[in-house]
């Protein structure tokens, strides 16, 4: 039995205030959530279901010049530039007058991420920690957007699909785990069109995923496909190899190599594609992986809801993709969120941490809030589900 | 007979026995409107049947690789696609005693003319192949390996099927 | 199942094919039809009843792009089979015949094997099997069909070849005979097979089979799987020491896998 009220609100409150810091990437995110004690989460699995009030989600990108990527030390610093302001401006917003008497607990990211952006963040919230005597939670930051787009979407229990810029993976929950059912076998998704992105030289702002949508969206010819390998293994798929493939058409486009024919007729040496046209077939081939094995996973576990997170599931086209999946299957459903909640956000580390919180789970010594760069999500006790 | 997934084909196939005739029906293949078999080619009713299958498959996504559905059927029976070496292998010899004669007629009804071959008629079925088809020359022309032991005919048959559903795929 | 894929399915293959599902998967829709494609007199069984055939269809996937969506289908349906009969010409392997191969149309006839167990106790899956013998676990039936269960993968793996998606309803028993309580163990749905040399491949083929008898039979698990694992090792061992030192590389890594768990151990 699941009793979401183990842990009493402070102060006699009849409800909860969670404050989430995210930092594992290039966003820096915080947000703060308030949340109802209501009797109905003293039993059964309603983790999906909390009344979740969202109180601010502020966010702050480093975004890089086009053709670069952000560097860990570089996106740390930024952090670290940022991560007062951006507190302040969260308990502001929230009407948050005195956060040591108002706040139940501070979320953390404690990983998976890139390992100094992630301490930055960390040394942020232990500080709080400190000045206002409010207990830590370290969150998994996968298991923070399967949480987040499970209360938005009140999606009970779906097929996660999980695609940002540091992971893939294809997750569904069994037995008090988020188990990865299918997961990339090499790089990200968003790390993938971020690269290529850096190819092109397209704008890094909102984010290079959003530019190449766009592109994708111009393309004039949908009809022909530029082939690129589908390299679906079992649930598990590899992107490396596509993304260094197009990488050289890109490349050998942008130098008008003529000897590639298939950039380049061969009488006229006039190109025969065009940059909308090699994002628009990366989608294509890419996202029909993804659907793929999410498929793969939904009849596996007889599944008929999918839940899309993280930064590239605000990709209209991927979601389009899904529906179309789901609308095939019997009953099928998608969920998706918009880019405030798809994209890396304060809310979603504030909403698993308060579950976690509200099972009795938080830190008790400062030594249990090292960031891990490597964090499996299947790692996590979900002890908040049935 | 007819294929059910092709309703508008009628396929007619005649066995002969002691055919005297086989030089002059060789000399003119080219002109006749049928596919003629070499019956020693030919272990069970399935080898055959699965090549007209493929031959009317293939013709209904139109990617016949011959002129006719009947040369065709040549082609699908030879487990490589040269068509040349397909009517050398399966077609009918100067030699030969025993043919098969396929014709597929595509929305009209005729009828094998009975003169044509000068032979005994018997019946197309898979007793009458098996006593008298060439084990070792199918296995060759297959080239099945010698680690493949076909016991039975049904074996064998069965190894003919795959190889003629997957030849140039 | 959307209406829309037996319509296809129906309009391409003709109304005089009748047709029935009996499952339906993330990739293909899997009808019985007492139609063969080809042969213009109907097959019997040893009873006399008629012969049932499988259609495995691969239904276009409207979500991707029809260009990719062509190029899988027909790589699959044709991987499938190419699959299907390189194992066949191997001796001792046993796997469904293949009837017909339409790659155009993602469309693969197979034979029909099996048959429903009594006391409705359903189709005869290992599956379904090992639940009909609940109430006499370890009897001499159970024991000899699972020790060839372990010698059909043994078979398998020792050619090379992996399944990919090897679950206890993927191995299905036909009787040899009608009148012997012998069961004859088939390996069929090679969706995900391949051809494969890598140990850590053919680990996992085995960790998972393991995992579905857990999840199934935990009971008796334990007695289960080690049959298996005999009957596994029968086909090595009678290779000589080349075979023996195989089957400590492919049980290592089996016990390695198991260590440190399939990351996908969902099953079934």
């Amino acid at each position: 039995m699941v009793n979401l009220n183990t842990v009493p609100p402070r102060n006699n409150r009849d409800y909860y205030i969670a404050i989430g810091l995210e930092g594992s990437a290039n966003k820096l995110g915080v947000g703060v959530i308030k949340c109802s004690r209501s009797a109905h989460m003293a039993s059964g699995d309603n983790s999906h279901n909390c009344d979740v009030e969202i109180l601010s989600n502020i966010r702050n990108t480093y975004v890089t010049p086009p053709g670069e990527g952000f560097l860990p030390r570089d996106t740390a610093r930024h952090h670290r530039n940022w991560c007062v302001r951006i507190i302040k401006q969260a308990l502001e917003e929230a009407e948050i007058k005195n956060p040591h008497l108002d706040i139940d607990v501070i979320c953390f990211t404690r990983g998976p991420g890139m390992g100094a952006p992630l301490h930055s963040v960390a040394i942020a919230a232990r500080t709080c920690s400190l000045l206002w005597d409010v207990p830590l939670v370290g969150v998994n930051h996968c298991v923070g957007h399967i949480e987040m787009g499970r209360e938005i979407t009140k999606a009970e229990n779906p097929v996660v699909l999980y695609v940002s810029g540091g992971n893939t993976q294809v997750i569904a929950y069994s037995e008090n785990r988020y188990r990865i059912f299918g997961e990339t076998l090499d790089v990200a998704i968003g790390n993938c069109l971020d690269r290529f992105a850096r190819t092109l030289k397209i704008p890094n702002a909102p984010s290079p995923g959003y530019n190449i949508e766009q592109l994708a969206k111009n393309c004039k010819n949908k009809d022909s496909l530029i082939e690129l390998s589908y390299t679906v293994k079992g649930m598990d798929l590899s992107m490396s190899g596509i993304l260094a493939y197009i990488d050289t058409l890109a490349k050998d486009l942008f130098r008008g190599n003529k000897k590639n024919r298939l950039l380049f007729d061969k009488e006229t040496g006039e190109p025969k594609v065009t940059v909308e046209d090699l994002c628009y077939s990366l989608q294509e081939n890419l996202f029909a992986m993804l659907v793929e094995i999410t498929e793969r996973a939904m009849a596996h576990v007889n599944a008929t809801q999918v839940l899309i997170v993280g930064g590239v599931g605000s990709n209209t086209r991927l979601q389009e993709m899904m529906g179309q999946m789901c609308k095939d299957r019997a009953n099928g459903k998608v969920h998706a969120t918009d880019e405030r909640f798809c994209i890396d956000n304060g809310v979603m580390i504030a909403q698993a941490g308060l579950l976690q919180y509200r099972m009795g789970d938080y830190v008790k010594d400062l030594s249990e809030t090292v960031v891990t760069q490597k964090f499996r999500t299947d790692e996590v006790y979900v002890s908040w589900r049935e | 007979m007819i294929l059910p997934q092709f309703p508008d084909y009628e396929i007619n196939v005649s066995l002969y026995e002691n055919v005297q005739n086989a030089a002059d029906i060789q000399s003119r293949v080219a002109e006749l409107p049928y596919a003629f078999i070499d019956a020693n080619m030919i272990c069970s009713v399935e080898q055959l049947t699965a090549a007209i299958y493929r031959t009317l498959m293939e013709s209904t996504y139109n990617r016949l690789r011959t002129k006719t559905l009947h040369s065709e059927v040549l082609l699908a029976l030879s487990p490589t696609s040269n068509i040349g070496e397909a009517f050398k292998k399966f077609g009918v010899k100067s030699t030969s005693e025993r043919l098969i004669v396929v014709q597929i007629n595509e929305n009209g009804s005729q009828k094998i003319d009975d003169s044509l071959v000068q032979g005994d008629s018997v019946e197309f079925k898979d007793e009458n192949l098996q006593s008298y088809c060439d084990v070792d020359a199918i296995r060759k022309v297959y080239k099945l390996d010698k680690s493949f032991q076909s016991n039975n005919t049904s074996d064998l048959s069965r190894a003919l099927v795959d190889a003629i559903q997957l030849r140039g795929l | 199942m959307s209406q829309e894929i037996v319509d296809t399915v129906t309009k391409y293959l003709t109304p005089n094919i009748p047709i029935k599902q009996i499952s339906q998967g993330a990739e293909a829709v899997v009808f019985t039809s007492s139609a063969h494609p080809y042969l213009p007199t109907p097959e019997h069984d040893a009873d006399g009843k008629p012969l049932q055939y499988i259609i495995k269809y691969r239904p276009p996937k409207k979500y991707r792009h029809p260009i990719i969506d062509r190029q899988l289908t027909k790589h699959r349906t044709l991987s499938e089979a190419r699959l299907l009969s390189k194992l066949f010409l191997i001796g001792g392997i046993n796997v469904p015949k293949l009837i017909a191969t339409d790659p155009y149309n993602g469309c693969l006839w197979l034979e029909f094997l099996g048959e429903d167990l009594p006391n409705n106790s359903g189709f005869s899956n290992l599956k379904n099997f090992l639940w009909a013998n609940v109430n006499d676990p370890y009897n001499d039936v159970v024991k000899s069909t699972l020790i060839k269960v372990g010698e059909q993968i043994g078979l398998l793996h020792f050619n090379d070849f992996c399944h990919g998606d090897l679950t206890s309803s993927n191995i299905v028993l036909a009787r040899d005979d009608t009148q012997s309580n012998d069961w004859k163990v088939f390996l069929i749905d090679f969706g995900l097979g391949s051809m494969s040399k890598l140990v850590e491949d053919k680990g996992v083929d085995l960790y998972v089979l393991e995992r579905a008898i857990i999840s199934t039979h935990s009971a008796f698990s334990d007695k289960y799987n080690e049959w298996i694992i005999e009957g596994f090792s029968n086909v090595y061992n009678k290779h000589g020491k080349g075979g023996e030192t195989k089957l400590k590389e492919v049980l290592k890594r089996f016990s390695d896998v198991r260590m440190r768990g399939r990351k996908r151990t969902m099953i079934g």
